[in-house]
């Protein structure tokens, strides 16, 4: 290690730098301060912007900090006269085009070229000719683009290459001339796409949502986590008059390094979403009525009592979002076990649960996310990881680029952003069939398991991808949302865990929400208490308290029309029931139908909580901004309620203490996926007729997101539409543009043909999670179709 | 003996008549008193007195929505919404001074880069009720138009040395 | 035309991809994107003189590169035009060499001639001026000029027309 180590001089403070490291990082290292532009330490060095000039001994110009490297018993100047004076001429040439509209422009006040311009640029110009314009461009709802204060450090360009995989934006022309943009008119669609707003140094490109709201200085910065995905990337959410004004990343190697998805910098628009509700309701004969919390958590109280009390406990049931927090889930199911039932879900896009009882303690990624990067081997089962956990497929693209191989099973093919080895697209029906077959090209053998893999077929590819898994160092099988919501998803699991344990792989799973993994230590489950503690009698769940109707429910951040698997079956057990308490932050045309008490609760960055990412980190945050109007943070309307109910062990101050106490109980227990799955029973799974493929896009998976408008204006955004490959079209005597109607146990919806070669046979692509499809049955499942 | 003079001179209010030399020198010469409310004291062209908000010739406010005037308030006084208006351009949906915090140190007219807020020479204003002291950007506007010459020939006078 | 696919590659002509082809062969093959001026300019010659985005993403389809990064050289290099430009691409230096024996001359002579300026083509769609075309390195015998990849040197007005003259 030493020999890589070599001593260097920086403004006379000897320092140590590894052997090819730049100038500049060592001196980052140290804490000494360069200017620079074009240099960021994630990305690759350009070396076009010339701020970082330093005066190195012997060497007879000043040299770029970012393109040298160091070397040994060299010395360092960056104040000197010579590195001075390299530095005021380069910062003179970038202001020479850079227009003076910073009292208009959304990064003043934090702007690299202002601050560097006042440490290092001289305070008059000399230039005395005409600036050059360059127009705008328009690259979509997200990023706001301000061209002619582009100073061409290509941050974004390089971004676009090296971390978010597509090239979309780019340098044309030359000289005076040269441009940064798409050159033709084109939206810029990365799921990462939000990260070139903070790495661009000046004000081209900024965000358009925020535009022009607020100057940085008026905002307080304030640490908060993500709230929707598996990855809890940190976040600083940037607050004013306690309204939330933006969302930046925060860094945090482990976690999201220094990006976040624009699923997460954008959502907050969803807080002050139009149909926010402000203050509790309550529908007394048939009519809504605003009143205060006193009144509408007693009536929510005697309801829930009447309920228990006239139909039983066994007809409660609580459905919660898995993006609520830790302090949420535990309280509801506390609440619901208090009362005597165990039916309290948030797996709500599930629809195979039979082995939930000797799931581990929660479904975790089976390694850290930062061990991603080191993996040989990927099998993605059902997992459109790009578009669910957007940092973590950052990780796997890092390995891909390094050599991993990543091979896919899915029923609609992904588009990733690195390439892959493999790729398995085949009916929901059959993706069993596919693992299966690789886990007896791997030589799964012994007992039960001839006889399940007996009338396995190993084809080619699936010998392809088990050569792969068992020869590389590292890998893994990651389960993803589509196999989660399969209606086989125990035998997806149990084949995974065989692949797994025969090729020495990581059996991972990408959990819902932001807090997936910590509803099965909160313990919002049927079968399990907190803390993974094994109940004796299991509730019902998700899919059973929605197929057979409960005479009263809880909903916690749940909008089940289009959070649940089977939105008839919700839509309609939910109308159905006497007594329907919605703890909710927006008020829904549908909810006015079937709830009887609305609780106005607040969402992320307005109440504290903690969430457990997918490598069980628990991160805790504190509320940032204030609710809106009337509403109070879950855990503590919870509370009141178990007050109001007289149940045991709802005596709480701050949410501080219910994660503690849960804390306890969990101690030093760490969930193992390889141990967690039983064997498959049955592997038939052939079905006649057309199966339809749910999926649910990115910018619909929760409430808050669904109300972000400006994510809602991208291309990710979109509404159902029946996708399907010209076979199955041309069968059906459907064409691109017609109308078909779409019919599945007993709920019909009119959708527009759309040709996807993506889709394999016998089936088509029907969103889930989207208002087109809502009163449509399960998401993966029988279809009917016909001209409409 | 000084108990003498002492006496004579309390005898004869000499020291009344001291003072009233004083008194009487003043009476005899021109006054410089101003007759507030009939006459008024004469004004710099830099004079602080009521803010404004003024236009461009073609009635375009000029007020860009920068919040510097806002940063550097002392007293706090200056409260500014700002959005994105249908033409793309960055303007005020608020502009607020709250006259009973602000001290009229002319901060805000000196670090507005498009002279949009100034002091004008009006200091005989008042309010009458809660909230009339509350300029808000119509009313600040209403002011900028009514004397706008004014302000423009002020600041033409003290361009030289801005 | 070749066979379509449904790929943007179908822009190209058959020809065209057989040139690239052979150029795609002098790289090694994760360097494919090296083959990307040599197969523009072939595009470029077939399409009489000039590339569209259809042609751009054609090459940027069949070589495998982003397409930004086609139109980033295509941009970048004064020898791509973008817009249609007439058939005849005149090219008259005007670096220092050509300047001091006279090419200011010689350029004002040729648009006076076709009564267009630089950068711009004639209405006939026959000739093209091409705008700030820097040194092509014939110092030796300046003025000069280049006239659809010719070099034409020692150039005079009566020399001018005659080359110009000839041209179909």
């Amino acid at each position: 290690m030493s020999e890589d180590l070599l001593n260097i001089e920086i403004n006379g403070q000897p320092l140590q730098a590894r052997r090819g490291a730049m100038i500049i990082e060592a001196a980052d290292a140290a804490g000494i301060q360069i200017p620079r532009f074009c240099y960021h330490k994630k990305l690759s060095v350009a070396a076009n912007c010339r701020m970082c000039l330093v005066e190195v001994e012997k060497a007879p110009k000043p040299l770029p900090a970012c393109a040298t490297p160091v070397a040994d018993g060299m010395k360092v100047r960056t104040r000197s006269a010579l590195a001075r004076d390299g530095q005021r001429s380069v910062m003179e040439f970038l202001l020479i085009n850079h227009p003076l509209d910073c009292p208009i422009c959304d990064q003043g006040g934090e702007c690299e070229l202002q601050d560097v311009a006042m440490g290092f640029g001289g305070d008059i110009s000399r230039f005395q000719e005409r600036k050059r314009v360059v127009k705008d461009k328009d690259i979509g709802p997200l990023i706001a683009t301000d061209m002619t204060r582009c100073i061409h450090c290509t941050r974004c360009v390089r971004f676009g290459e090296e971390i978010a995989g597509v090239r979309e934006l780019g340098a044309t022309g030359r000289g005076e001339d040269m441009e940064i943009g798409t050159f033709v008119e084109k939206s810029v669609d990365s799921e990462l796409s939000g990260n070139v707003i903070d790495l661009c140094p000046v004000g081209a490109l900024t965000s358009k949502p925020f535009r022009y709201s607020a100057r940085s200085w008026e905002m307080v910065q304030r640490s908060t986590i993500a709230a929707h995905d598996a990855v809890g990337s940190n976040l600083h959410v940037h607050v004013r008059r306690n309204r939330v004004m933006r969302v930046v990343p925060r860094e945090n190697e482990d976690v999201n390094e220094t990006w976040i998805s624009d699923r997460d910098r954008f959502s907050y628009e969803g807080l002050y979403s139009e149909d926010r509700l402000s203050a509790p309701a309550i529908k007394r004969g048939g009519s809504w009525a605003d009143v205060d919390w006193d009144v509408a958590l007693d009536f929510a109280a005697n309801g829930i009592r009447r309920v228990v009390a006239e139909r039983g406990a066994q007809q409660l049931g609580a459905l919660a979002s898995p993006n609520s927090t830790l302090e949420e889930l535990c309280l509801l199911q506390k609440l619901l076990r208090g009362m005597g039932s165990s039916n309290v879900d948030h797996r709500l896009r599930q629809a195979d649960f039979s082995d939930q009882d000797v799931a581990p303690l929660f479904p975790w990624l089976g390694q850290s996310i930062a061990d991603l990067e080191l993996l040989d081997a990927v099998l993605l089962v059902g997992a459109d990881v790009r578009k669910e956990q957007p940092l973590i497929n950052n990780r796997l693209r890092k390995a891909a680029l390094r050599g991993a191989g990543i091979m896919v099973v899915n029923a609609l093919e992904p588009n990733f952003n690195y390439p892959t080895e493999a790729a398995m697209i085949v009916p929901p029906g059959d993706m069993p069939g596919v693992l299966a077959g690789i886990a007896k090209a791997l030589g799964v053998r012994g007992g039960k398991r001839d006889k399940l893999l007996e009338s396995a077929q190993v084809e080619p590819a699936h010998e392809a991808i088990a050569e792969r898994l068992k020869n590389a160092g590292r890998a893994s099988v990651l389960v993803g949302a589509f196999a989660t919501s399969h209606p086989q998803a125990a035998d997806l699991r149990a084949l995974a865990g065989l692949i797994c344990e025969a090729a020495d792989a990581a059996l991972g799973y990408l959990p819902a929400g932001a807090n997936g993994a910590g509803a099965w230590l909160a313990g919002a489950l049927p079968h399990r208490g907190p803390a993974g503690q094994m109940l004796a009698d299991a509730g019902a769940d998700a899919q059973a308290m929605m197929h057979d109707g409960l005479a009263g429910y809880v909903l916690l951040g749940v909008e089940p029309e289009l959070d649940c698997w089977d939105s008839a079956a919700a839509s309609n057990s939910l109308r159905e029931a006497d007594f329907v308490v919605a703890l909710t932050a927006y008020r829904t045309s549908e909810m006015d139908e079937y709830a009887d008490v609305l609780l106005p609760v607040s969402l992320f960055a307005e109440t504290s909580g903690t969430f457990v990412n997918a490598e069980g980190r628990w991160q805790s945050f504190e509320a940032v901004a204030a609710p809106v109007g009337d509403a109070r943070p879950g855990w503590r309307v919870l509370r009141v309620l178990g007050n109001l109910l007289d149940l045991e062990g709802f005596v709480y101050t701050d949410s501080q203490q219910i994660r503690d106490e849960l804390k306890d109980k969990v101690g030093e227990a760490r969930a193992d996926n390889n141990a967690a799955w039983r064997e498959p029973s049955r592997l038939d799974g052939k079905r006649s007729g057309l199966t339809r493929i749910g999926d649910v896009p990115v910018y619909a998976v929760d409430p808050v997101v669904r109300r972000g408008k400006a994510l809602q204006g991208t291309r990710d955004a979109c509404d159902a539409r029946l996708g399907l490959n010209a076979t199955v079209a041309a069968k059906l005597g459907l064409q691109q543009g017609d109308r078909a109607r779409v019919t599945q146990e007993g709920g019909e919806v009119v959708l527009e043909v759309e040709l996807d070669t993506r889709v394999p046979d016998d089936c088509v692509h029907v969103r889930a999670g989207v208002p087109g499809s809502v009163g449509l049955g399960p998401c993966i499942g029988e279809i009917k179709i016909s001209k409409a | 003996m000084s108990g003498i003079r002492y006496f004579f001179k309390s005898f004869m209010l000499w020291e009344l008549l001291t003072g009233l030399r004083l008194t009487g020198r003043y009476l005899f010469r021109k006054k410089f008193t101003v007759q507030y409310p009939e006459e008024k004291a004469p004004q710099s062209p830099r004079f602080r007195g009521l803010h404004a908000l003024r236009r461009y010739p073609n009635g375009e406010e000029r007020c860009i929505a920068c919040k510097l005037c806002e940063a550097v308030c002392p007293a706090l006084a200056i409260t500014i919404d700002s959005h994105r208006r249908e033409d793309g351009t960055r303007r005020t949906t608020r502009y607020d001074i709250d006259l009973t915090k602000c001290i009229f140190c002319g901060f805000c007219e000196e670090s507005c880069p498009v002279d949009s807020i100034v002091e004008t020479r009006i200091y005989e204003y008042h309010g009458e009720k809660r909230g009339d002291l509350l300029m808000t950007k119509e009313k600040l506007l209403e002011i900028g138009d009514k004397v706008e010459a004014q302000i423009a020939a002020d600041r033409a006078q003290d361009a030289f040395y801005r | 035309m070749s066979e379509a696919t449904g790929r943007k590659s179908d822009s190209l002509s058959a020809h065209a991809r057989e040139e690239i082809d052979r150029w795609l062969e002098r790289y090694p093959s994760d360097q494919r994107q090296s083959a990307v001026l040599a197969a523009l300019q072939e595009v470029q010659h077939e399409n009489g003189g000039f590339l569209t985005r259809e042609l751009m993403d054609g090459v940027a389809d069949y070589i495998g590169m982003p397409e930004i990064a086609v139109y980033e050289v295509a941009s970048f290099y004064s020898m791509f035009e973008l817009k249609p430009v007439g058939r005849h691409s005149i090219s008259v230096c005007t670096n220092i060499s050509c300047m001091l024996c006279g090419s200011d001359d010689i350029l004002e002579y040729i648009e006076k001639k076709l009564g267009i300026k630089l950068g711009e083509s004639t209405a006939d769609g026959k000739f093209f001026l091409k705008k700030e075309e820097e040194c092509l390195a014939a110092c030796r015998s300046a003025p000069m000029m280049q006239v659809d990849h010719v070099y034409y040197e020692d150039l005079t007005p009566a020399k001018v027309d005659e080359i110009l003259d000839k041209l179909e």
